[in-house]
């Protein structure tokens, strides 16, 4: 489902020094895999989801979805192609705060598919699911954490995109809530989609079919040992 | 969406742009108001030539100077291109107030009901209860609108007037220029209010030393002229065929009038550009801040598929909606305090504010396009952006 080759990143640190986020990445999940990116802060785990998302291009490198060349495209394209292909699951959840949580979930809807009232009918099934029913009419900031993240989960597969990216998702969340997200986004991988996880708790990778390491904006193979090395 | 809910997100925004169109709606309508002071008395002396006696008197206003005999307005009607001949008497209600306020000075003004009021912007004065003057009334008055609201007076009340009680039959409507602190009566009632207030004039009738009788008593004269007559030929005309007269040239007085009230229209103009400005930035700098204020949510919906044509629109249309709600609210807030503000002016006879459609409409379109153009422009800073950076920009 999703190849990318060779990604680089770099960015200009305020004292001009020059940090490569990505460098020379390469990565491929196929539909119903979940990959699992395991790394310390700043070693270009969120810019390579970014970048995976089309949320930001890259210096250098190719992304390719469902075999159509998808980087390297002009705003409304990326646009669609988000809208199309990919679903995001974000660690501070990025409701926005002025609307409903069902309208939340139904923003997805909104600018990609159009389905309207089956829309709707399925927003709400998976608020149900997810346990949020009650709260569809509650703006986010009267929600709870778990709750937030639940809607936003909803929203993220609202539209059953093949490709799910996954920010820290439970970053903010107890370990209760947090269990609950993690297990959603393992049933979307066996449900076909292409997941990929970015996470610094260990308990991400149970079930993951493929574990990755970011280490100063390269990408490599197996979860981190205590020696820094792969296991 | 519905569209309450989107405007209940911008509370704070619509208060902000309320205030800001209330400012420049407020000191708007009181710029209307000195300009429409401005412009009627334009109209009335562009409407008429103006003639009084040479010298001086207790005459003021368009008549100020010197007695007009009825010897001269009959030589003035028969001037090539006359139309008619209106004698008046035009006194300081209190001769003891200050001559300088002339603009919110209460006058007497006597007509002679037998003729035609020849002023072709003002044929009559516009009545807004009661009746008009007509020939053959004698101590009845039709009073000004600010006249009759700074004293109090209704129609069928009495009028006491150098000792003299007068009905008001009659109150004009509200103008917004000089006639609204006029008390109009008959020349004949006039001219015994001149007789009482002015003692030298007493004296000189009592004494005989010179020939007068009522019908000279007049201190000017509103002439008409011919349809096809330049107005300022027939006043030179009048000038050079009549002696003894003051002619006003109607273009000169237009001229003079707005000279002297020069300050005022500079006034008026400072105070639209400063209202604009205040309220203009005030307005596009709110809209912008409530556009940026949000890159975080555009960062998101860009990141679940909106097209830079989605997210502008659905921003600009947003922007419209607040920026038309905020526009209504601050019309009613500046509408709701002039009103306050008139009503308690209105006890001295008073209004600061004219709420003109041109001013309210003028100001609606102002700052919706104003707040679309804010828009725009924040929302063109905005979609350049990657979601990425505006999530980040936003968190």
């Amino acid at each position: 489902m999703l190849e990318a080759r060779g990604l680089a990143k770099s960015y200009r640190a305020p004292g001009g020094v020059l940090i490569r986020a990505l460098d020379g990445v390469d990565l491929s999940v196929a539909g119903g895999r979940l990959a699992v990116v395991l790394g310390a802060s700043g070693s270009g785990k969120s810019t390579l989801l970014n970048v995976l998302g089309l949320l930001e291009d890259a210096d250098g490198g190719e992304v390719s979805m469902g075999g159509e060349r998808v980087s390297g495209l002009g705003r409304s394209a990326a646009s669609r192609a988000r809208g199309r292909y990919v679903g995001f699951v974000f660690q501070s959840f990025l409701l926005i705060p002025s609307i409903t949580a069902l309208d939340n979930v139904l923003l997805a809807d909104r600018y990609a598919h159009r389905r309207g009232p089956a829309a709707r009918r399925r927003a709400l099934e998976l608020l149900a699911q997810f346990g949020v029913a009650a709260r569809s009419a509650h703006y986010p900031p009267q929600l709870s954490g778990g709750e937030q993240q639940r809607v936003a989960f909803c929203r993220a597969v609202l539209n059953d995109p093949p490709l799910l990216l996954a920010d820290e998702p439970t970053g903010n969340l107890d370990d209760a809530n947090g269990q609950v997200i993690l297990d959603a986004l393992r049933a979307r991988a066996r449900a076909g989609a292409a997941v990929i996880v970015v996470s610094h708790r260990a308990d991400a990778v149970v079930g993951a079919d493929a574990v990755y390491r970011m280490e100063h904006g390269r990408l490599l193979a197996g979860p981190p040992t205590l020696e820094g090395g792969s296991s | 969406m519905s569209l309450i809910k989107v405007l209940r997100g911008y509370a704070f925004t619509i208060a902000g742009i309320a205030i800001g169109v209330a400012g420049i709606v407020a000191l708007g309508a009181m710029a209307e108001r000195i300009v429409r002071f401005i412009e009627g008395g334009d109209r009335f002396v562009l409407g008429q030539i103006s003639v009084a006696g040479r010298g001086m008197g207790m005459g003021t206003g368009f008549t100020a100077g010197g007695m007009l005999p009825a010897a001269s307005i009959r030589a003035i009607a028969q001037v090539p291109g006359v139309s008619g001949v209106q004698a008046q008497v035009m006194l300081p209600l209190d001769p003891s107030t200050s001559q300088f306020m002339t603009l919110t000075q209460e006058l007497v003004l006597g007509v002679d009901l037998t003729v035609p009021t020849p002023n072709r912007h003002y044929p009559a004065l516009p009545v807004g209860q009661g009746r008009n003057l007509v020939a053959g009334d004698r101590r009845v008055a039709v009073v000004g609108a600010s006249f009759a609201a700074s004293h109090g007076l209704r129609v069928g009340d009495r009028l006491p007037l150098e000792g003299e009680p007068f009905e008001v039959v009659g109150i004009l409507q509200r103008t917004l220029t000089a006639p609204d602190r006029f008390v109009v009566m008959s020349i004949e009632d006039a001219r015994q209010q001149w007789i009482a207030k002015d003692r030298l004039l007493r004296t000189v009738i009592a004494s005989g030393v010179a020939a007068v009788n009522a019908a000279d008593l007049n201190t000017g004269a509103a002439v008409g002229w011919r349809d096809g007559e330049d107005p300022d030929a027939v006043a030179h005309r009048i000038a050079d065929r009549v002696s003894g007269v003051n002619v006003q040239i109607p273009s000169e007085l237009s001229r003079l009038l707005r000279s002297s009230t020069a300050f005022f229209s500079a006034l008026l103009v400072g105070i639209g550009a400063l209202a604009f400005v205040i309220g203009g930035l005030s307005l596009a700098n709110t809209v912008a801040a409530a556009v940026f204020e949000r890159i975080r949510d555009f960062g998101v919906k860009r990141a679940l598929g909106a097209s830079d044509l989605q997210l502008g629109g659905e921003v600009l249309g947003e922007a419209l909606a607040v920026t038309l709600t905020g526009g209504v609210a601050g019309v009613a807030l500046a509408i709701a305090l002039g009103t306050a503000v008139d009503g308690w002016a209105a006890r001295t006879g008073q209004q600061l504010f004219l709420f003109s459609a041109r001013l309210l409409g003028g100001a609606l379109v102002f700052s919706v396009l104003l707040g679309a153009a804010a828009a725009a422009y924040a929302t063109l800073r905005v979609v350049r952006l990657s979601p990425a950076e505006a999530i980040r920009r936003g968190a």
